[in-house]
């Protein structure tokens, strides 16, 4: 047993539980598989032939769909600022603004994909694409805002989404927190 | 969800256990964590046990609130691996806000209130900055994790 430097008596007896296991019991791995399959309404529990359910989930799935969009402008300033300045080393993150807006289109059966993923963002997320990197000013801290506006709006729409969506935009959302504070 | 994909106070209140169960762990593991630091490399440490000892009393109250007992810490744990450098030290730090996002992540799925899931993801987002931190002192790469406490796919 690896013991606790200075722990009490009271710590080393009795029955020891790992101190973290791999994942909570009973997660919804089933879940989060399916809606990474593009099937977020079966997975978010909708009681089959309940109206009202398949009202809110349709509401709900628009909703991720915006998110869809503002993920898609983070993927473009992440493109944009490493074009304005390469030597920021932004490939890690990069790769990850791209796997998140993967999952949260795989989670949205109603977004449709831009042409060009990567780098350009669809029509539809126009009105939450980045503004240009600012001509000669800092940008890194110009990327930490975008990332960190978009965030915040990954963590408000979680709080209005249910189950396996909620899961993955709160998911996001911190994901986006980590790229904040790596980008300090 | 639910085994039958139904969402209610229950299953939030279970939720809501699992993360104050992983909180415990957190508060104690950040014992170990701070003992295995240097006294002026401890701030991290200590920031973040404060951080967790928080939550975890904001847990305990929510669930009394409903009625629920709250499950207590448990009487003793075991570390993952021996924690003997300032590296393992960090990396034990990694293990516990993982822990603890997971459970945050399975709290989001589990939620039937939209406070609940505004408190789940703040959390949720405060312990991956501080992994990120962890991870760094760690020599981890890449420091971010692109989707905090959900299973890989």
């Amino acid at each position: 047993m690896c013991s606790r430097p200075g722990a009490g008596g009271a710590e080393r007896m009795g029955a020891m539980v790992p101190l973290a296991p791999p994942a909570p019991a009973g997660l919804p791995r089933r879940a989060f598989l399916a809606a990474s399959a593009g099937l977020a309404l079966l997975a978010a529990g909708c009681t089959a032939g309940s109206s009202d359910t398949t009202a809110v989930s349709t509401e709900e799935a628009d909703r991720l769909a915006e998110q869809v969009a503002v993920q898609e402008a983070v993927v473009a300033a992440y493109a944009a600022a490493t074009t304005a300045d390469p030597a920021l080393a932004l490939s890690d993150l990069a790769a990850q603004a791209g796997e998140q807006l993967d999952r949260l289109r795989a989670a949205a059966p109603s977004a449709t994909a831009s042409p060009a993923a990567s780098a350009v963002p669809s029509p539809a997320a126009s009105s939450s694409a980045p503004p240009a990197v600012p001509t000669g000013g800092d940008v890194r801290t110009w990327l930490r805002g975008q990332v960190a506006g978009a965030a915040a709006a990954h963590a408000a729409a979680c709080a209005r989404q249910t189950g396996a969506r909620a899961a993955l935009l709160g998911s996001v959302a911190a994901g986006l927190r980590g790229h904040e504070a790596a980008l300090a | 969800m639910a085994d039958d994909g139904v969402l209610d106070e229950g299953t939030e209140t279970a939720a809501l256990q699992e993360v104050l169960a992983a909180e415990h762990a957190a508060v104690w593991g950040y014992g170990t964590v701070g003992a295995a630091l240097p006294l002026d490399a401890r701030e991290p440490a200590v920031a973040g046990e404060v951080a967790h000892r928080d939550v975890r009393d904001r847990l305990v109250a929510l669930l009394e609130s409903r009625g629920a007992d709250p499950v207590t810490r448990e009487p003793g744990y075991t570390l993952p691996f021996p924690v003997l450098s300032a590296v393992d030290a960090a990396a034990l730090a990694v293990v516990l806000e993982e822990g603890v996002s997971a459970a945050w992540v399975r709290l989001l799925d589990q939620a039937t209130e939209p406070a609940v899931r505004e408190l789940a993801v703040g959390e949720l987002g405060a312990a991956e900055v501080r992994a990120v931190g962890w991870r760094t002192a760690a020599g981890r790469t890449p420091v971010t994790d692109a989707l905090p406490g959900l299973p890989q796919a």
